[in-house]
């Protein structure tokens, strides 16, 4: 783009650059650990994809539109919940309801709030902007929701004891789930937080680097690097929160009942 | 809820005609129980006795509402309990889980958790309330500061049952409340609960798969074997002349045998 003093990769850099990977197959081949085929395959995904997403991101850069830009992230967010969806063994009934509605509430508040107001730029849809932050902070609060998603159906599966104990002393269906949803909540934010207390030492965050690979001066790559963590921290904590609080009630009948009782118990 | 009121309501639980299906995963159907019904008066123990499986457990869980009957109605003191709000229901109708589960903190926390629950000021330790819990479950007091986890099976079954009275239930559901325990602590907790039951006038429903102890503490019998009523009865004459097929077997098993005339 025409950000000043980055170098233009052309094919026969990018060509090189493949040579590494031939390098790394050719090791894989020697200590015969018979990955070279889905190596050589997965490289060759890896091109194509980013080479249409460049081409996708440079059209739609061009368009400038509002719509495209929705769209795009839209899609992605998409995607990446079936992923995610086919990944997770012990998916919590209205799995996919749950987890898009709150990524769209949580993620969708967040992004606003950093792009109006801490970011502040115009137009808001600025794709330059928009895409690149919203994408971080959706495909983390995903992370998290999918944590807490995750943890919740593990939790309840283990607590029924608990859980019905509760119910018997007379708690309501959130009562009797109060422990299983703190613990899945906080098993959301431990990534999150372990990130942001090993950002800078333990690794170079990769918008970070990104921007000062492009020409921005360290200081304000730093300030956006910060910012952005915030935000993410941020969109985690809601969407998680917002998964759990939809999510625990599929777990009971409106008569606070636990439901999907095991049929292995005593009959 | 006080308890003055449950102890003037003439608890009293009858379930007609109950009806439980459960569907599993692969589109199984299975009749857990079928055409029960029977009735439990107030001031009376109520056994509910069969082999594992026959669906005892399923049964009682009908009657707080853990779970609901595919047919038939469940009545508690002339009210179908599906018109009753269910947490109200769960007020009038405690019950205690085969294991005991306590939650973290003292005993005292323990008998404190269901007035959380319901969101009013709990007793305090040496409060009326208190008191009569811990001695109704037969409980020394010094017991209530006590990490609730680190007492013994047999003190942690009272505690349960401790916890099931604070609130002044009119009914009280025991599921195979003595199965944890050895021998003489279970046959101690069964005269608890026999005293439990004259002195607060409760209707106490019992399932168990042992007939010693349903024979030494209920009033009223009812064999379920295969989900369904086999016979029902007062014990002395069940045990003695068993009219079904099925409970002259399960009379004659040694393991039984053993179980009701040592």
């Amino acid at each position: 783009m025409h950000s000043q003093g980055v170098i233009n990769l052309d094919l026969v850099n990018l060509a090189l650059a493949y040579g590494l990977v031939l390098l790394a197959i050719a090791l894989a081949r020697l200590q015969r650990i018979g990955q070279e085929g889905q190596m050589l395959w997965a490289s060759v995904r890896m091109g194509l994809q980013l080479i249409a997403v460049g081409y996708l991101l440079h059209f739609i850069f061009a368009i400038n539109r509002p719509l495209p830009v929705v769209l795009v992230l839209v899609v992605m967010a998409g995607f990446s919940l079936q992923v995610l969806g086919a990944r997770i063994r012990r998916k919590m009934p209205g799995f996919y309801r749950v987890m898009g509605s709150s990524i769209f509430v949580g993620c969708g508040a967040v992004t606003f709030l950093f792009c109006a107001l801490v970011v502040g730029y115009t137009p808001w849809y600025a794709p330059r902007y928009l895409i690149p932050l919203a994408g971080m902070i959706i495909g983390n609060s995903m992370n998290g929701a999918s944590l807490a998603a995750e943890r919740l159906a593990a939790e309840i599966g283990e607590r029924r004891e608990e859980i019905e104990t509760a119910i018997c002393l007379g708690a309501t269906a959130r009562q009797s789930a109060d422990t299983a949803i703190r613990n899945a909540f906080r098993a959301s934010l431990i990534p999150t937080i372990n990130t942001m207390a090993a950002m800078g030492i333990v690794a170079l965050p990769g918008m970070m680097t990104g921007q000062i690979l492009s020409g921005t001066a360290p200081v304000i790559a730093v300030r956006y690097q910060i910012a952005i963590m915030c935000a993410i921290t941020g969109a985690v904590a809601i969407t998680s929160y917002l998964v759990l609080l939809q999510g625990y009630r599929h777990y009971f009948s409106a008569a606070h009942q636990l439901q999907d009782r095991r049929a292995a118990g005593d009959a | 809820m006080t308890e003055g009121e449950s102890i003037e309501q003439p608890e009293m639980v009858s379930m007609e005609q109950v009806g439980l299906i459960r569907h599993d995963r692969k589109g199984n159907v299975t009749a857990i129980l079928t055409e029960i019904s029977f009735s439990a008066r107030r001031r009376e123990i109520t056994a509910i006795v069969g082999p594992s499986g026959g669906g005892k457990s399923s049964l009682i869980r009908l009657i707080n509402r853990l779970d609901d009957p595919t047919t038939g109605r469940i009545i508690l003191a002339g009210e179908d309990i599906m018109r009753l709000d269910p947490l109200q229901l769960r007020r009038r109708v405690s019950m205690v889980l085969q294991k005991p589960f306590m939650f973290e903190g003292t005993v005292l926390d323990n008998l404190q958790r269901p007035f959380l629950f319901r969101s009013v000021p709990p007793p305090v330790e040496g409060s009326p309330e208190v008191r009569r819990a811990m001695e109704l479950a037969g409980l020394a007091a010094g017991l209530l500061t006590r990490d609730a986890r680190t007492l013994s099976l047999g003190e942690q079954q009272r505690v349960n049952l401790a916890r099931a009275l604070i609130t002044g239930p009119g009914v009280l559901l025991l599921d195979e409340p003595t199965s944890a325990l050895d021998r003489p602590t279970g046959d101690r907790l069964a005269g608890t609960i026999r005293e439990i039951c004259q002195s607060q006038g409760l209707c106490v429903i019992l399932v168990t798969h042992d007939l010693r102890l349903a024979e030494k503490t209920a009033d009223a019998l009812v064999y379920l074997e295969g989900g369904r009523i086999c016979e029902a009865g007062r014990p002395d004459a069940l045990l003695t002349d068993p009219a079904s097929p099925e409970l002259r077997r399960f009379l004659a098993e040694p393991d039984t045998k053993e179980r009701t005339h040592a």
